[in-house]
């Protein structure tokens, strides 16, 4: 048995398809059904199930955090996808001390969207986004002027400082910075670190963001004032919602943009992050971990990842599937993946990362200071 | 439950005027107390083999659970899976400001009360009163119970936004805008607004029925007496609805403490700033999103004693006032 909260999806249907037929070319006489959860309570049920030792012998995982908690009750599945590791990227958010638990389906990251008809209006070159803070601002104050807001800001869960922490860490962070982080070494007091969190600051009380970001969520009223045109960029995702398949029907495929994060800290090389968005991942209790793993491995089929990336919006997992026809955005996004880096926030725990969105609202209203913010965060991230 | 205890005590009101239920009351009585005297011993096992079933169900299916929930608050998370902790969980709970926040709004909600029990109270006695137009009324302030928490939160996240209708309205008359949902010092008191404007249809049709007790010839003779109305509603609805009154407090208490769920999770997520986290939000997270059961268990096993200190309490106040009577 499976669970998972996609395949309950009309556009995620040809997917699990292709999935099926691999793995009953494999195993004909074992039979898999798909349970969909609703996502809301997704981990809800899967901590009973885990509380009980009982449930799916197969199921989809969020990277990062979410799978890295609850890695206890999971099988390591690296003898079972040695083959798959050159072909498919994202194996970090589904590793834990060195063990990789799932595997990749799409790819998750935080690419920053900007619409090109705004910039026209705001009579900026749409070809040549800014590379460097300052530009980026003088950019924003001409789009201000001409009538929308820098940013489709969305921060009613918290999710809108974790989303600006990983676009624009890379042109903030150096490289050695950036590499300690991800490896657990995060130095809270280190001026590029207080940087991330005071341009936060800075952008809310400059006016960059649209109102009331604090009560505007950013599943989907933020991602709503970026295609109706109201604001000019907007921090997205790469697959599932929120990104250049969904914008690219309200804005057009040629309209929509992807830009590098602009650099803050002189000599940082801005790039793409990126982690596996969700993968699938093998229960501890299941009776046959082969036959298990072989059913990972034909949902991470190629064939079974193409019909994923074309109909539900994803990117996917293999590299090798071709997006040619997804418009410039996305073959930006795919030209960049081979340069990313995982995202910052996914290197956080949980519960750092509620708190983050309880702080990052605090900054923007004015209720708390950076190095408040930050002394809390180290605290927390040195407890979990 | 203290509902389904107090729901008889608001009937024997309305009776209690009248002689039949008195005797009613004392046959029954009569009539335990003859069987109880001289029975055979099957007559005398009958009683526990009729409340067997409803005894065994209640310890099955609530105790025990109950007692499986305490005992688990006091085991570890994650790595401590399964070991006793003693209480660790308990003091976790202590040092989080998210729990104290959660428990304080607890507390502004027992302040808030009055406000919420005077409301329907108000809008009762003007229907009572027979305002003009008090049929449409009537059915028009029922209408909001009906709907499910998610659809009122979602109607009021639409009106509430900050590029909404209510501050779009605000605007056109020169007052700025505010960020209903979004700025920490007034998000709760918008949450607990919602709340008492979709819930308080069903505490209106309480004191509609409390009123049909009501005696008309105190009314009549207090408004031939010159009372105006607000002599009116302190010295004879008020203290002739007192039993109503109660039970409306107790029902809107318990509502409060329980079906906030709804709201929280589709208009504010807990937030802004935390600010409008209630214990049962914080379960919730600490459950499902935190991967936290044992300090989620521990959580449940302190709301369960404040609710029970909450209903105990409230049980005394409806005695009381039955008492008064």
């Amino acid at each position: 048995m499976v669970w998972d909260w996609k395949s309950g999806e009309p556009s995620a249907a040809p997917y699990i398809e292709k999935a099926k037929a691999d793995f009953a070319r494999k195993h004909p006489d074992v039979a898999v059904e798909f349970v969909a959860q609703p996502f809301d309570q997704y981990y809800t049920l899967l901590g009973a199930a885990i509380q009980s030792g009982k449930g799916p012998d197969v199921m989809l995982f969020n990277g990062g955090g979410q799978i890295r908690d609850r890695v206890d009750a999971l099988v390591p599945l690296d003898e079972y996808v040695a083959e798959d590791k050159e072909r498919l990227a994202g194996w970090d958010a589904f590793t834990r001390d060195g063990k990789i638990y799932a595997g990749p389906v799409t790819l998750q990251g935080h690419p920053i969207y900007y619409n090109k008809t705004l910039y026209e209006k705001a009579g900026l070159d749409p070809a040549s986004p800014a590379t460097t803070w300052e530009k980026f601002l003088a950019d924003c104050a001409a789009i201000v002027k001409a009538g929308a807001k820098c940013f489709a800001l969305g921060n009613k869960e918290g999710a809108g400082i974790q989303f600006w922490l990983s676009a624009l860490g890379s042109g903030i962070l150096t490289a050695q910075e950036y590499d300690d982080w991800i490896a657990g070494k995060r130095d809270w007091s280190s001026p590029a670190v207080k940087r991330v969190f005071q341009l936060w600051k800075e952008a809310g009380d400059a006016g960059l963001n649209n109102d009331g970001a604090n009560s505007t969520a950013m599943f989907n009223d933020a991602f709503a004032l970026f295609q109706s045109g109201k604001a000019a960029h907007v921090i997205g995702l790469m697959s599932d919602v929120g990104h250049w398949k969904d914008f690219n029907e309200f804005l057009t495929a040629d309209k929509l943009g992807v830009m590098s994060a602009p650099v803050v800290t002189a000599g940082t090389t801005p790039s793409l992050p990126y982690d596996g968005g969700i993968g699938y991942a093998v229960a501890k209790w299941t009776k046959d971990p082969k036959v298990a793993a072989d059913l990972v491995r034909s949902l991470t089929s190629t064939d079974a990842l193409k019909a994923f990336y074309a109909d539900a919006g994803a990117i996917a997992a293999d590299t090798t599937v071709d997006v040619s026809a997804g418009g410039p955005a996305v073959a930006t996004i795919v030209a960049e993946i081979k340069g990313g880096k995982p995202a910052l926030h996914v290197a956080l725990s949980s519960k750092t990362l509620d708190l983050m969105g309880r702080l990052s609202q605090q900054l923007l209203s004015g209720s708390a200071t950076v190095d408040e913010v930050v002394k809390q965060l180290a605290a927390s991230d040195q407890a979990g | 439950m203290p509902m389904g205890n107090a729901q008889p005590s608001v009937r024997p009101a309305q009776a209690g005027r009248t002689d039949g239920a008195v005797a009613s009351g004392a046959a029954r009585r009569g009539g335990r107390s003859r069987r109880a005297g001289g029975g055979s011993r099957t007559e005398r096992l009958a009683p526990y083999v009729l409340v067997a079933p409803a005894i065994l169900i209640i310890v099955l299916l609530r105790l025990y659970p109950l007692l499986l929930g305490v005992n688990f608050s006091f085991t570890g998370d994650g790595a401590r899976n399964g070991t006793p902790v003693g209480l660790d969980n308990y003091l976790e709970l202590v040092d989080d400001p998210l729990f104290r926040t959660a428990l304080g709004n607890v507390g502004l909600l027992v302040l808030l009360l009055p406000v919420a029990v005077a409301i329907p109270g108000l809008l009762a006695t003007f229907i009572y009163l027979r305002v003009p137009g008090h049929r449409v009324y009537r059915s028009v302030y029922f209408f909001p119970a009906v709907l499910s928490p998610v659809i009122v939160g979602a109607i009021f996240n639409l009106l509430l936004a900050f590029d909404g209708p209510l501050n779009a309205a605000l605007g056109s008359v020169g007052i700025g805008s505010v960020d209903w949902l979004g700025n920490p010092d007034i998000a709760m008191f918008v949450v607990v607004g919602v709340h008492i404007w979709a819930t308080f249809g069903m505490a209106l049709v309480v004191f509609l029925a409390g009123f049909a007790t009501l005696d008309s010839a105190l009314l009549d003779a207090a408004r031939v007496d010159g009372a105006s109305l607000f002599q009116v509603i302190r010295h004879v609805i008020v203290p002739g609805l007192s039993r109503t009154i109660a039970f409306v407090f107790v029902t809107t208490m318990v509502g409060m403490l329980t079906s906030m769920f709804g709201l929280l999770y589709v208009m504010t997520s807990g937030g802004p700033e935390g600010s409008t986290y209630l214990p049962e939000y914080y379960i919730w997270i600490q459950q499902g999103q935190m991967n936290r059961p044992a300090l989620a268990s521990a959580a449940s096993t302190a709301l369960f004693v404040i609710m029970l200190v909450v209903g105990l309490l409230q049980v005394q106040l409806l005695r009381r006032a039955g008492r008064e009577d």
